[in-house]
């Protein structure tokens, strides 16, 4: 026999207030109840604060483009995350959107504040059907069908030179101002994020987390399964589009390189840094990866390199993420306890 | 030949093995019986090292943390901390727990994948063998492994583990699922192949009727604990054991 070495074991305790305030009670005590609004109020106030602390026209225009990334980002972990469809056509969404409000604004004269939310609704109507014949595939069969699908417009506008062509669709009105167009797409995004939290708790977003898991055992409780994919693109869809609605109007002009790879790759790894499945966690991405890559520009090709580096360091270190991990200091406290 | 003293494994803090200390002896036949959520795939993991590929891959992702402490001595070598690649080379094989074959290739490339590392000439050998304790396998050699059977897959997980050439093997839960029949050829053939290969053989399992009787040794498991430990006839005469774990 040999001899068995006192060994110590790292233990992992939820704090104390953090159990207390997973009930009611919480809204008993002011320190409760501020453990549970800190992180939120943190989040809500910094953004309607960002683009006042942004230095200047250019760093607030770059803030919007973060917002932009943002929607497509939380769409993605959305649909990814919790509905289990892996979609790389997030500039599909994008030009979807962008097309429809260009029209809208200009052959219809309407404004952008009425031309976005209709060509958000109408761009993610028309995404969910052209995507409704990929809904049956799973994966990464899912991930590049729908990768083909912004490729594919882009070709077929250029082909056909339609809506524009290769010039795209030009004197878009801009927002009425810079800030409201800053506080538009801060509240919106805001107000989806945490319409999104809200919805993943419902039992809508039980089933959408039952089909990602097991889309049998759904199938076999009486629920359509296609349908509810559907609801979960329309949902993912409806972020995106509303992303390049905003996007068409912040620079004037909608054109074939709204379905640029980039609008599908980078919301990607904002999610895979902000931590996967946390919904806020793709935003903390964007808000780190963008402003790093325009940081970087001074670099010039060199930018990718560097931008590759941070991803790879991430999934390699922090593989589940910042807010994953921060949630996790914020939630529990460790300590050494002998076994 | 395989001894563990101490093994402990939490998750988180969830205890699933406490204390355990358990030692087979070459060419015996060890039982470890047990029901769900007793440790008895931890304890298979424990002692292959498969638990340290899973605290890696939790650890990685951000999971729950395992915690692993003990030691498992196999030929007097102490085995904390060594991979469980390296210890199926030293010859302490597991077969998973639901088989776990390779489900899009057939009965014979399963089989060949199994015999990777050993030499050519041991790894035509131990086909053959594989083949004469189950016969059926050599007439689904072309078969696709995801068309076989409950049993048949079950006897290509075994063989594939044989091909890997082990001195000690572990069996987790072989009889999950399958019928009274194939329950009894399979332990049959578990107590033939201790027999010719002269390896040692762990065997888990819930009910412990089919297996006992071939068992040197057994020990019973609950709550992550060794209750009770004995041989065969020890255990057979212990009427606990009788009602929880043969329904007599």
């Amino acid at each position: 026999m040999n001899v068995t070495t006192e060994q110590m074991r790292r233990e992992r305790i939820d704090r104390g207030i953090k159990v207390r305030s997973d009930g009611l009670y919480a809204l008993m005590s002011w320190r409760e109840l501020s453990y549970l609004m800190t992180p939120r109020t943190i989040l809500i106030v910094g953004m309607l604060c960002l683009p006042l602390l942004m230095p200047g026209a250019y760093w607030q225009r770059v803030m919007s483009i973060v917002c932009i990334y943002a929607f497509l980002a939380v769409g993605f972990d959305f649909l990814a995350h919790y509905v289990g469809l892996v979609s790389l056509g997030g500039a599909f969404f994008i030009g979807v959107g962008g097309y429809f409000s260009a029209i809208l604004n200009t052959t219809f004269g309407l404004p952008p504040l009425v031309a976005i939310p209709m060509a958000t609704i109408a761009g993610a109507v028309l995404s969910t059907i052209l995507l409704l014949p990929c809904l049956p595939l799973r994966g990464v069969y899912f991930a590049i069908v729908t990768l083909m699908y912004p490729l594919f417009a882009a070709r077929l506008i250029e082909a056909f030179d339609m809506l524009g062509g290769t010039d795209g669709i030009m004197g878009l009105d801009s927002f009425p101002n810079p800030m409201l167009e800053q506080y538009f797409i801060i509240g919106m995004l805001l107000m989806m994020l945490f319409a999104m939290r809200r919805l993943v708790n419902t039992d809508l977003g039980l089933v959408f987390r039952a089909v990602k898991d097991n889309d049998q055992a759904v199938r076999a409780s009486a629920m359509n399964v296609t349908f509810y994919k559907a609801l979960a693109v329309f949902i993912g869809s409806l972020m995106g589009c509303l992303a390049g609605a905003c996007l068409a109007h912040i620079y004037m002009w909608s054109g074939i390189s709204q379905f640029a790879l980039d609008f599908s790759i980078l919301p990607i790894a904002a999610t895979v840094i902000g931590g996967s499945g946390t919904l806020v966690g793709p935003l903390i991405g964007c808000l780190i990866l963008v402003p790093a890559s325009e940081l970087l520009r001074d670099f010039g090709t060199l930018r990718i390199a560097f931008y590759s580096l941070i991803l790879v360091g991430f999934i390699v270190f922090r593989s589940d993420g910042i807010m994953s991990w921060g949630q996790r200091k914020y939630e529990q406290f460790e300590r050494w306890k002998k076994i | 030949m395989l001894e563990a003293s101490g093994m402990m494994v939490f998750y988180e803090n969830m205890l699933a093995l406490n204390n355990i200390s358990m030692n087979c002896e070459s060419d015996q036949i060890v039982g470890v019986f047990g029901a769900n959520s007793a440790g008895k795939s931890t304890l298979m993991y424990a002692l292959s090292g498969i638990i340290l590929d899973i605290k890696k891959k939790e650890l990685m992702a951000g999971g729950e943390r395992i915690t692993v402490a003990g030691d498992v001595l196999f030929d007097g070598k102490a085995l904390t901390g060594v991979k469980p690649s390296k210890r199926a080379k030293m010859g302490i094989v597991l077969c998973p727990e639901r088989r776990r074959i390779f489900k899009e290739s057939t009965v014979l490339e399963n089989l060949k994948i199994g015999g990777y590392l050993a030499s050519p000439a041991k790894a035509r050998d131990t086909l053959e063998f594989v083949f004469s304790v189950f016969p059926v396998l050599d007439k689904l050699k072309k078969r696709i492994g995801g068309f076989l059977s409950g049993g048949e897959q079950q006897m290509l997980a075994i063989g594939r583990a044989l091909m890997a050439q082990p001195k000690i093997l572990l069996l987790d839960e072989p009889l999950l699922g399958l019928s009274p029949l194939m329950q009894a050829m399979l332990i049959r053939s578990t107590r033939d192949i201790r027999d010719q290969k002269k390896i040692s053989i762990i065997i888990t399992e819930q009910y412990a009727r089919p297996v006992l009787p071939i068992v040197d040794y057994a020990y019973v498991l609950e709550n992550g604990s060794a209750v009770l430990e004995g041989t065969r006839n020890d255990l057979m005469d212990n009427p606990d054991v009788r009602a929880a774990y043969f329904g007599i």
